[in-house]
């Protein structure tokens, strides 16, 4: 990104009264190359043999795309028939074993189940014996379970055949959702709802037929009970629809059925919790063709590493950043692309295509890195798995507790969940939820393009050394260490971030782990660049440099790090554990006088950040060991300062 | 399988290890253990595993409070079927119902935070209506409702006992709820399933790396000159990456069963990894064979495969089940015919394989 910064330098002659005309000349470069290069990296892909792959492959996504719903149609049960019931033709419980497939129903021997042959003994009208293990156990419970959904189907048949209602759904329940502990709140309505609470309000045997229903209509309207939920859910029709077909007519014990729902109403068994399990299906669409668009780029990436084949591009009169930005932006493009008509299909807004765009950047910088750092396309593989696998649950896991927390928002696919549910959505946590992904890609792509150059490209070199190499490359003179530093950032950001998230489940107990991760995290940012640098000798040893290098990386550190007020857009800092991780910004808001407040929010950090900055430099300045040694004497320091601050302030 | 295994005993007399296949076996195996990509290749597995497991057992507490040491609920009850609420919830572990005498006060105490959830009941036609309120936005909502729903299912049993004499079919009486481990199911029927079909796919996916790599370099200009046959080649390459699959799966069964989780028929289970393996091996050195790209042939990899593991869906018994019963000690013939069935579709496809590799020009590639 600093690209222009090393050709400047590097190539033509710095004259101040050009540099607008530079700077415009520059741009038309740019602009005449990066589409030259991706055009050339699309016919390269789309000419000859490759249009045979794309068919064969378009060929398979739509045998997937037939095969989901006949295989949703024949009914995958991955547990049929994991558990074996002995009963007898004659016992009340014979109908549900027999129509629950997880059961594969025996003749009742007693002596099976004391050899474990069978699982579940039933003897008349109740379970007479389980085998005494786990397995025996979860099978009685299981079969419990069974005879309820049972009893439910039997129910609805028995309104089918026009029984009596009120004796077969003797219970209707309405669900609704009110704030507590506020005078004069109101329900937060859902759409659905508002309709069933004035049905309920005139509720007659009419209204209470419609809502168990009747005829063969009765699971339809269960179904579309919960369809209209769904809908409520994702602020979608198609997705209505899905939902009708998707349920399965007998009263089910599966856990899909029960995850999808919001609220709810009807029978006690239709309501429950609010989980946009639909939702978060619809988002996990997204995020698959990511992962085909990646495999395709890390190898395009990676053969150029082969047979030296890049040395061409690399000596033609192209920058580097011609070249990736260029290899890049037509998988970037067919990701969009993608995303949008997926957007469109699920009848999404433009949010859920914005989302999308800093998750598509960041698969592909990870690849982008990966191959780069790869030795073969098999560990290529695995690195694209690593990320495919890293990647998504970062994705995905904060998405799961959208309505949860406001911490679900470190995800962008939050974003899309929450716009699939038709909520709108504001442009600070917009920002909360994209930026630091984006900023984190544009980081990996700079990391990636310092070794886009003939000896990491075309030599094996061992991977740490390759790390060094990356870290190095921006670094042309002692100012730049503050630049590395402050872009590094958004590293920190997304790791701190992630070691919250995870750890916050702890909850108060949390807090010394999170303070341990953040010191080690922000030292090592700030410091392993520095050592870097020496490394690859761009500095003099002495005292004095390494003293001002940490000054500059503590300073470019604590300026980046302003940006971490971001977080107070969301309210993070209302969970104990983002307070500790965003510890420097603790005292504000504060009520304490102002000095107190510059010195405690300004002159605080900006100093332990140079002290600690500052030890590790002149650790690094001496060779790798004194820089571990130094690193960790920083990273306790850190540690001590952040308990004080955490002590005195929490 | 067997044949190859013929043919090496047959080639034993000389040296074994000579053998060019087992030498090229031996090259791809120990590169990756050079790369060390097999630890972060078992890393992987591991973290599937683990975010799998995650989800479940998240989603499970999430569902069946039982399963977590939650505290108790406490619910405000009114309304003229209150009482029949209030037994409900004296059989019901984890929840304690409190009567009201109006609605009003029920609400009442409800928006003042005084209770998890009020349940407001009214007689309509017959019915018992029950307007529950709940709170929204809590991690402690999923449970609430959940406990609730469980307090209105035991009610409504109740009724339609109550009741039984208006109806033409009868219930069926509900076992006693047993305390067993919800995670049970899940861990047969998703996660063993998952752990071991995930060596099988990533061992696919390395056999097209192995012989695209050897195209893309060039190297396979000097396998060629070596006294050695396209066919010796792809022998040699599926050799080694079905080898490991069996290796990793072995390797997770064992740590199930020090976790706890015992795996029931280990051999029959290897046997079914194996031959996904073989079968998905040849389909990348198959792809890799007629694309000799990566690019290509890794995306179509991808794709194919999961268009086959797909169309599997349609077998009698899906080889996640299969998979599952064998695990859980539930195996019947038609199991044991899925592995009998998976083992010869193996064998066909690795002779598909040799007749292609022998049918491909090699100055093609």
């Amino acid at each position: 990104m600093d690209e222009a910064e090393g050709r400047r330098s590097g190539g033509t002659d710095t004259e101040r009264e050009g540099r607008t005309a530079r700077a415009l000349s520059w741009t038309a470069e740019r602009v005449d190359n990066v589409p030259r290069i991706a055009r050339w990296e699309m016919t390269k892909n789309a000419g000859g043999a490759d249009r045979r792959t794309l068919v064969v492959a378009l060929l398979a996504v739509v045998g997937i795309a037939v095969l989901i719903p006949l295989a949703a149609s024949h009914g995958v049960a991955l547990d049929q028939g994991i558990y074996r019931v002995g009963v007898s033709e004659e016992s009340p419980l014979f109908g549900p074993a027999v129509a629950d497939s997880t059961f594969s129903v025996q003749q009742p021997r007693p002596a099976a189940v004391r050899t474990g042959q069978q699982d579940v003994l039933v003897r008349g009208p109740q379970i007479r014996d389980y085998t005494d293990s786990q397995k025996g156990r979860a099978a009685a419970s299981e079969f419990r379970a069974t005879v309820e959904g049972y009893n439910d189907a039997l129910m609805r048949e028995e309104v089918a055949a026009g029984g009596n209602d009120s004796a077969a759904f003797p219970v209707v329940v309405n669900l609704t959702y009110v704030q507590q502990a506020e005078t004069g709140s109101i329900a937060i309505g859902e759409p659905g709802e508002q309709t069933l609470d004035s049905s309920d309000g005139t509720a007659t045997d009419d209204a209470s037929d419609g809502g168990s229903g009747s005829g063969s209509s009765d699971g339809s309207s269960g179904g579309s009970s919960g369809g209209s939920d769904g809908a409520s859910d994702s602020g979608s029709g198609d997705v209505d629809s899905t939902g009708d077909q998707a349920r399965p007519s007998g009263g089910g014990t599966s856990i899909t059925e029960r995850l999808t729902g919001g609220s709810g109403d009807g029978t006690p068994s239709d309501i429950s919790p609010p989980f946009p399990f639909r939702s978060l299906v619809l988002a996990f669409v997204f995020v698959l063709p990511l992962n085909f668009v990646i495999q395709a780029y890390g190898s395009t990436i990676l053969s150029e590493r082969l047979n030296r084949r890049g040395e061409l591009l690399l000596v033609s009169p192209v920058s580097r950043l011609d070249i990736v930005v260029g290899k890049t932006l037509p998988y970037f493009a067919g990701a969009m692309a993608v995303a949008t008509l997926i957007t469109i299909v699920l009848r999404g807004s433009h949010v859920s295509v914005l989302a999308i765009a800093p998750l598509a950047l960041l698969f592909l910088s990870a690849t982008f890195l990966g191959a780069m750092f790869a030795r073969s396309f098999k560990e290529l593989t695995f690195v694209t798995v690593t990320i495919t696998v890293s990647l998504t649950s970062y994705a995905f896991v904060p998405a799961i507790f959208t309505d949860v927390t406001p911490i679900a928002l470190i995800s962008p696919l939050t974003l899309v969940v929450r716009d699939l549910q038709g909520q709108a959505i504001g442009l600070g946590q917009f920002a909360f939820s994209t930026l630091p992904p984006t900023l984190t890609a544009a980081v990996l792509f700079g990391l990636g393009s310092g070794l886009y150059r003939e000896e990491d490209m075309f030599t094996q070199r061992p991977i740490p050394r390759k790390v060094l190499d990356a870290l190095a490359a921006p670094i042309k003179r002692k100012r730049s260490v503050a630049l590395v530093t402050a872009v590094l950032l958004p590293f920190v950001l997304v790791a701190e971030l992630v070691v919250v998230a995870l750890l916050f489940a702890l909850g108060e107990a949390s807090i010394p782990f999170i303070l341990i991760g953040v010191a080690v995290i922000e030292e090592v940012a700030k410091s392993l660049h520095v050592y870097a640098g020496y490394e690859h000798a761009k500095y003099d040893r002495k005292h004095r440099t390494a003293v001002v290098l940490g000054f500059l990386s503590g300073l470019g550190f604590f300026l980046a790090e302003k940006l971490a007020l971001i977080a107070q857009l969301v309210d993070l800092p209302d969970l104990p554990a983002g307070r500790a991780a965003l510890e420097s910004q603790a005292t504000l808001g504060l009520g304490l006088p102002l000095p107190v407040v510059v010195v405690g929010l300004l002159f605080a950090p900006l100093v332990l950040h140079v002290v600690t900055a500052t030890i590790s430099s002149v650790g690094a300045s001496r060779g790798k060991l004194p820089y571990v040694g130094a690193l960790v004497v920083a990273i306790v320091v850190h540690l001590v300062y952040n308990l004080a601050v955490v002590t005195l302030y929490v | 399988m067997s044949e190859r295994d013929e043919r090496e005993s047959g080639s034993r007399l000389p040296n074994p290890l000579r053998d060019p296949r087992v030498v090229i076996a031996r090259r791809d195996v120990a590169s990756l253990s050079r790369e060390k990509t097999i630890v972060l290749a078992l890393f992987i597995q591991l973290f599937v595993a683990a975010f799998s497991s995650f989800l479940v057992v998240g989603l499970t507490s999430l569902y069946d409070p039982g399963s977590v040491s939650a505290g108790e609920i406490v619910v405000g009850v009114s309304g003229e079927h209150a009482d029949a609420l209030v037994d409900a919830a004296r059989q019901q572990d984890g929840v304690r119902a409190v009567g009201y005498n109006t609605t009003e006060a029920a609400r009442e105490a409800y928006l003042e935070g005084q209770l998890h959830a009020a349940l407001l009941t009214a007689d309509t036609g017959g019915r018992i209506t029950v307007d529950v309120l709940a709170p929204e936005e809590n991690i402690r909502t999923t449970l609430i409702v959940t406990e609730v729903r469980d307090l209105l299912e035991a009610v409504e049993r109740n009724e339609r006992v109550a009741r039984a004499q208006y109806l033409d079919r009868q219930t069926v009486p509900v076992p006693n709820p047993i305390d067993a481990s919800p995670y049970f199911g899940f861990t047969y029927t998703v996660l063993v399933p998952l752990l071991l079909f995930l060596p099988p796919f990533i061992s696919g996916s390395i056999a097209v790396d192995a012989f695209t790599e050897e195209v893309e370099r060039g190297t396979m200009e000097l396998l060629r000159v070596a006294p050695v046959t396209l066919v010796d080649i792809v022998d040699g390459k599926a050799m080694g990456m079905i080898a490991i699959a069996p290796l990793q799966a072995g390797l997770w069964i064992v740590l199930l069963g020090v976790n706890g989780i015992s795996v029931a028929n280990p051999l029959s289970l290897l046997v079914v990894v194996t031959a996904f393996a073989t079968v998905v091996v040849v389909l990348g050195l198959l792809l890799g064979i007629l694309a000799g790209k990566r690019r290509q042939a890794q995306l179509l990899y991808s794709v194919v495969v999961l268009f086959v593991f797909g169309t599997l869906v349609f077998l009698p018994e899906h080889p996640a089940t299969t998979v599952a019963k064998l695990a859980v000690d539930s195996a019947t013939t038609l199991t044991y015919a899925h592995v009998a069935g998976y083992a010869v579709a193996a064998t066909l496809a690795y002779l598909l394989a040799r007749v292609v590799a022998r049918r491909t020009d090699p100055e093609g590639l």
